[in-house]
């Protein structure tokens, strides 16, 4: 390649390094708050639907038909549409729409059913003899929910909670579409409205490094915890 | 310290359990017998709670489980510990943190679940192991930790689901002598739920033979089996390969000698036997010995007579080509 070539890509490089580092932090945030925020939220939903699921601790199969098919519904929003849809709720909540703070609204709204489903099956999937037994010398609902399945699934739980973290870095990246901040808002400003594709390109790569440091990251746990 | 009468369970248009009716005294082993399916596991899972009933019965202690709250039911479930044929241990807690789950739900000091941990792997000897991985332990041992679990919380009464059935047979004795040292140290009730002939010999003192959700037999273990009805004749038949012609089981009780009574039978009546098995066993305290021979049809008439005549306790067996079914036995 062309000395000359190289020395523009250099000179560009760091001329866009620093907002390149600072999406990068954005987008981090972004997404381990929205993951942790997510998590929580779908953990709290989870618990209802282990309550209620006719395989559950305590069945009631209408209350649960109810939480399954709002569940379901958020689930099939896409997106997209789902960012543009709560934009007054995310107002409401974080005061603006713009940044990253506001994109960690629709984040977390988008994950907590899925995070919910994920729990939700990593609970069913602990062996029903445990459970059983932690019955059989009075363990309560909420203990058994707390200091049986959770600790039970937590391996599972620990790598799902990287396919969330992938997958909301993915969506975060749409984020950036409304102005959500991050690496996605980068690749967007630089690489679509004003054809620095090389921008794009660095973006690109950073995310792609994150997914692999954050599967690694699940990986490392669910082998060292298991 | 238990009563159940008249007990009726239903899942959807299936009756599981129809009526019955036991009681266990303090102190006893009774046995819930029959094969997979009979609803054993159901009838133990009504006497703890973990599984409700249509009507009738279940008194613990005096009390209807029915009748007790939800917290209630809590408080119950910790004065009786239940050991597992699939031991139901968890994987991601060492034995002693296994042993402790149940102190640790119910609150108790740290310090006392220290000593009283320890007391009980000390019971069930496995205290070189309270550090061990579920994961690296045999079958027995992982038994031996959810006998010690069911302990921990001090029960009256034990509840077994046929807790040596995932075992190989040396380490099945090993655990029943651990049951029986158990009922007889801590004067504990136990009920176990079995579909092996070996544990009921070895461990109950008497017992309810189910079959379909309904009552087969009840009573003393030995009498039980010097003299089993059709049901319990069954399950006991099949541990055996018969052979063709007459199978005849002979029993000897106590004190009855067992060594010459073939042989003198053979010389005073002229006839051949063959030997299909036998052995001698333990009944509970007792030793018991049977012996199943082999007989022509065309002796069978004057063997039957001898039989009779010497006052043992005997039987034919169940073996599909009987062409005598309807030779009663008799005692
Ligand atoms: N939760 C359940 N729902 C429906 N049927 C059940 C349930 N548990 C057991 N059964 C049925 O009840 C019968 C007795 O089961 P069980 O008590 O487990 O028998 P056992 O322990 O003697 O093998 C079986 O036919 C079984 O299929
Ligand atoms: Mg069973």
């Amino acid at each position: 390649m062309d000395q000359s070539v190289i020395n523009k890509l250099l000179e560009n490089f760091l001329y866009v390094a620093p907002e390149l580092w600072e999406g990068t932090l954005d987008t981090l945030v972004m997404v381990l708050v929205s993951t942790g925020l997510s998590l929580v939220l779908g953990f709290i939903l989870a618990t209802f639907m282990i309550l209620t699921n006719p395989q559950g601790l305590n069945p009631r199969p209408r209350v649960y038909n109810v939480l399954d098919v709002v569940v379901n519904l958020l689930r099939s929003f896409p997106f997209i549409i789902l960012l543009i849809a709560i934009i007054p709720f995310t107002r409401l909540v974080v005061g603006t729409t713009i940044g990253s703070a506001a994109a960690i609204v629709p984040l977390t709204v988008a994950a907590a059913p899925f995070a919910a489903r994920i729990l939700e099956g990593s609970f069913l999937e602990v062996d029903r003899g445990v459970v059983e037994a932690a019955r059989s010398f009075g363990a309560g609902d909420l203990q058994i929910i707390f200091r049986v399945l959770l600790p039970e699934a937590m391996p599972a739980i620990i790598l799902n909670a990287a396919v969330i973290g992938i997958t909301l870095l993915g969506y975060s990246a749409m984020a950036g579409i409304v102005g959500g901040g991050g690496l996605g808002d980068l690749a967007i400003k630089y690489g679509y409205n004003r054809f620095q594709a090389d921008v794009m390109i660095y973006s690109v790569i950073i995310l792609v490094i994150m997914v692999q440091f954050m599967q690694s990251l699940g990986n490392y746990f669910y082998k060292k915890i298991r | 310290m238990i009563k159940i009468t008249n007990l009726y369970k239903n899942f959807g248009p299936q009756t599981v359990l129809s009526d019955i009716n036991m009681h266990v005294a303090p102190g006893e082993i009774f046995g819930i017998v029959g094969h997979s399916g009979a609803g054993k596991s159901t009838l133990l899972r009504c006497l703890n709670g973990l599984e409700g009933y249509d009507s009738g019965s279940v008194k613990i202690m005096d009390r209807e489980v029915k009748d007790f709250s939800r917290d209630g039911l809590l408080e119950l479930r910790s004065e009786m510990g239940m050991v597992f044929q699939t031991f139901n241990l968890m994987s991601r807690k060492n034995v002693f943190e296994n042993v402790a789950f149940p102190l640790q739900i119910w609150k108790h000091p740290t310090a006392h679940i220290q000593e009283r941990v320890m007391e009980l792997l000390a019971l069930v000897g496995l205290e070189s192991k309270s550090h061990e991985r579920i994961g690296n332990l045999s079958g027995g041992q992982k038994q031996r930790v959810g006998i010690a679990r069911a302990l921990a919380l001090n029960p009256k009464i034990l509840l077994c689901d046929e807790a040596t059935s995932a075992l190989d047979p040396k380490t099945t004795g090993s655990i029943l002598d651990l049951l029986d040292d158990i009922n007889q140290r801590l004067r504990l009730t136990i009920v176990l739920v079995t579909h092996q002939m070996e544990v009921v010999k070895r461990l109950c003192h008497r017992l309810l033979l189910l079959d379909g959700g309904v009552t087969q037999a009840m009573g003393q273990t030995e009498d039980l089996f010097l003299s089993p009805p059709e049901n319990l004749k069954k399950l006991i038949d099949e541990d055996y390969m018969l052979i063709p012609g007459i199978n005849i089981r002979l029993m000897f009780p106590r004190n009855v000698s067992q060594d010459s009574i073939v042989t003198r039978m053979a010389r005073e009546l002229g006839v051949d036997f063959s030997i299909v098995g036998g052995k001698l066993e333990r009944y509970h305290d007792d030793i018991l010995g049977f012996l199943i021979i082999n007989v022509q049809p065309e002796h069978l008439e004057r063997t039957i007579g001898y039989l009779k005549k010497q006052k043992l306790h005997w039987q034919l067996m169940e073996d599909g080509n009987n062409p005598y079914p309807h030779v009663a036995p008799e005692v």
